[in-house]
């Protein structure tokens, strides 16, 4: 088998790859309930928030902390484009009167938004060494609630709002399955080409050695902020697609726990590997909103203060011990071994 | 001045008036500026010890802060601990339990530098959730321990700030004076300057480390049981307290003690004017536009070391 599949080719096996992807998701979408379709339509939504934060941290080596605002921002972008009424009655009046525009357009808005946003950030921060990115990166969620709290007539406090039923990606949750699945296809083989290009080849030059990096003529501080625009566009066109999906906004949704649990796929695939965090994020989500939900009520009955989310931070401490350079880095040299 | 104030009484009263509002806002700012700064200092000066010394981003040190709060008054209402010792043990409990997570999940991990962060942040967040679960999401204060007020002129200060205060500054001369004096705070100082050449005068380096995160981790939480005397210790200060230690930090110089003391009464001073006049609502974007102004401006910070 092992040998069967090193004699094709690289490209052939990518294409390979998504054949066998595409042939189990419909399997799946065929015969599992479906809510659990529901669930996994999210799943590929979050793969693609897992792959993208690992363009920035695991290729070009800068670590952020603040990946979910740039989700946040391509959800409210999106959102506020839709329900353009949102804005009447506010300093923003005259946004109110834009015009209705296509919902994937509006899905691209929300990328391009995350993604200036982003070059904003990068700009100031990366052309520093050390930590001030992450030191930055990490207290962005807290202005993020606070913004939409403080202009909650726009924003809709902490409840957020709905953009209406007739927003959603497609009118069935079949539907909504599908476009999510072809836009983690997409989303993920664009990263991936992005990265096994000489583009990729810098950001890992960047993250390895700076100074080697800067030696050989590499304008470290352009790759470290277009890593950042990258991966902050593909956050924002699935903070995006999430509304459509979901029909509702809210800041409650792109807070720290998510982005803990992005974390935590990206731990468990492995760093910079983008196959790592699309199987991490598999794994994590499923396992976050399916089968750990009411697990852990038996703790709850002995009555230890437990809830999930310290069950999912007390395994990522876990895994991070154990296996820090990933823990699908580890299963593969177990296997390659044997 | 007589004459016109005679010509226009309501316009002279509402001067006096004006000028003695202005009187009691500055007072005001000045004695909750010192206060907040006081505590600000404690939480920041043991963080960016900690950094100085081993490169460690220690996210988990809201939870120290938090903690040493949280610990005291579970030690006053769940045995009736009297309020001093409680605060006395809490701060220790909490130093323990620094050193001890150091020893069992920073340690392994120290050469990666994500996960570093990662563990960090992590430990917060169960700290946070098991606070929310046990005590639940409303602010909680500590007993006072001095009750009444000061006048001064015609402004009401609680006593309570200035013991705050005092405390604050007692705990940052001893912490000043433990650097610079004592044969260990050379040696921690020696560490942070350069780790390497240290452990080759023979210094034990992660045994510094262990002790440095203990004193750190004790000055947050004596931090915490200040705030919880003065305001209210909720769950969410977990991770909100880090905002501003960060702004404070950078501010400072990221490793320098001496720089993050400064810089916490600038931050704080600034914290609270924009508290008193415009609301609390707007603390969080005082510490953005505060780091990213120095960012633009000056990066290495007041007294900070360049990163290499």
């Amino acid at each position: 088998m092992n040998k069967c599949l090193k004699s094709i080719n690289f490209k052939d096996k990518r294409i390979l790859g998504i054949l066998v992807i595409l042939f189990i998701s419909i399997i799946v979408s065929r015969f599992a309930p479906d809510a659990f379709v529901y669930i996994l339509g999210l799943t590929y939504l979050f793969i693609i928030l897992a792959v993208s934060w690992d363009i920035i941290v695991g290729y070009a080596g800068q670590i952020n902390l603040g990946h979910t605002v740039f989700v946040g921002i391509g959800a409210y972008t999106t959102a506020l484009l839709q329900v353009p009424s949102r804005f009447q009655g506010t300093f923003f009046e005259f946004l109110s009167e834009m015009p209705q525009i296509p919902i994937f357009a509006s899905i691209l808005f929300g990328g391009i938004a995350a993604g200036i946003v982003g070059f904003l950030i990068g700009v100031i921060t990366l052309r520093l060494r050390g930590w001030y990115f992450a030191l930055v990166t990490a207290i962005l969620p807290f202005i993020f609630i606070e913004t939409t709290i403080i202009e909650s007539e726009i924003f809709g406090g902490e409840e957020g709002f709905s953009i209406g039923l007739e927003r959603a990606l497609a009118p069935t949750s079949l539907g909504k399955y599908y476009i999510a699945l072809a836009l983690m296809l997409v989303s993920v083989v664009i990263m991936f080409t992005i990265v096994n290009s000489r583009v990729g080849l810098k950001f890992k030059t960047v993250r390895e050695d700076l100074n080697l990096a800067e030696a050989v003529g590499i304008n470290t501080v352009n790759y470290k902020v277009l890593a950042f625009i990258i991966s902050s566009f593909f956050a924002g066109i699935t903070g995006a697609a999430i509304v459509h999906y979901r029909s509702t906004v809210s800041p409650g949704l792109y807070d720290i726990p998510l982005m803990l649990l992005i974390i935590l796929a990206a731990v468990i695939g492995g760093l910079g590997t983008i196959l790592g965090p699309i199987i991490g994020g598999l794994i994590v989500y499923l396992t976050r909103y399916w089968w750990l939900k009411g697990a852990i009520s038996a703790f709850t009955v002995a009555g230890l203060p437990i809830n999930d989310d310290i069950i999912l931070y007390i395994i990522l401490i876990a895994l991070a011990i154990l296996a820090p350079e990933g823990l699908w880095v580890k299963v593969r040299r177990f296997v390659s071994e044997t | 001045m007589v004459q016109v104030a005679l010509k226009f009484p309501i316009f002279f009263n509402f001067l006096i008036q004006w000028k003695l509002k202005m009187i009691e806002l500055l007072m005001r700012i000045l004695v909750y500026g010192a206060t907040l700064s006081g505590i600000y200092a404690l939480i920041a000066s043991g963080f960016t010890l900690i950094f100085g010394v081993s490169r460690i981003m220690n996210f988990s040190h809201g939870a120290f802060f938090i903690l040493g709060a949280y610990f005291g008054i579970a030690l006053i209402h769940g045995i009736g601990l009297n309020p001093y010792l409680s605060i006395i043990i809490s701060i220790l409990i909490v130093g323990l339990l620094a050193a001890a997570m150091y020893k069992s999940i920073i340690s392994p991990v120290r050469e990666h530098e994500v996960m570093v962060i990662i563990v960090t942040l992590a430990f917060a967040l169960i700290v946070e959730q098991v606070i929310l679960l046990t005590f639940g999401e409303h602010g909680i204060s500590f007993p006072s321990v001095i009750e009444g007020v000061v006048i001064v002129g015609t402004v009401l200060i609680p006593s309570m700030r200035l013991f705050v205060l005092a405390v604050a500054i007692i705990a940052l001369i001893m912490l000043w004076t433990f650097i610079g004096k004592t044969r260990l705070g050379k040696e921690i100082t020696a560490a942070s300057q350069d780790a390497e050449a240290a452990m080759l005068m023979g210094l034990d380096v992660d045994r510094l480390l262990i002790v440095t995160v203990f004193i750190s981790a004790i000055l947050a939480a004596l931090g915490g049981v200040l705030y919880a005397q003065v305001y209210a210790a909720n769950p969410f200060m977990v991770l909100k307290s880090l905002i501003f230690a960060f702004a404070i930090v950078i501010l400072g110089g990221l490793g320098s003690v001496k720089g993050s003391i400064i810089a916490a009464f600038i931050v704080g001073y600034i914290l609270t004017a924009v508290i008193v006049l415009y609301g609390a609502r707007w603390s969080e974007f005082v510490a953005l536009f505060l780091i990213i102004a120095i960012l633009v401006l000056r990066p290495s910070g007041l007294l900070g070391v360049k990163e290499q």
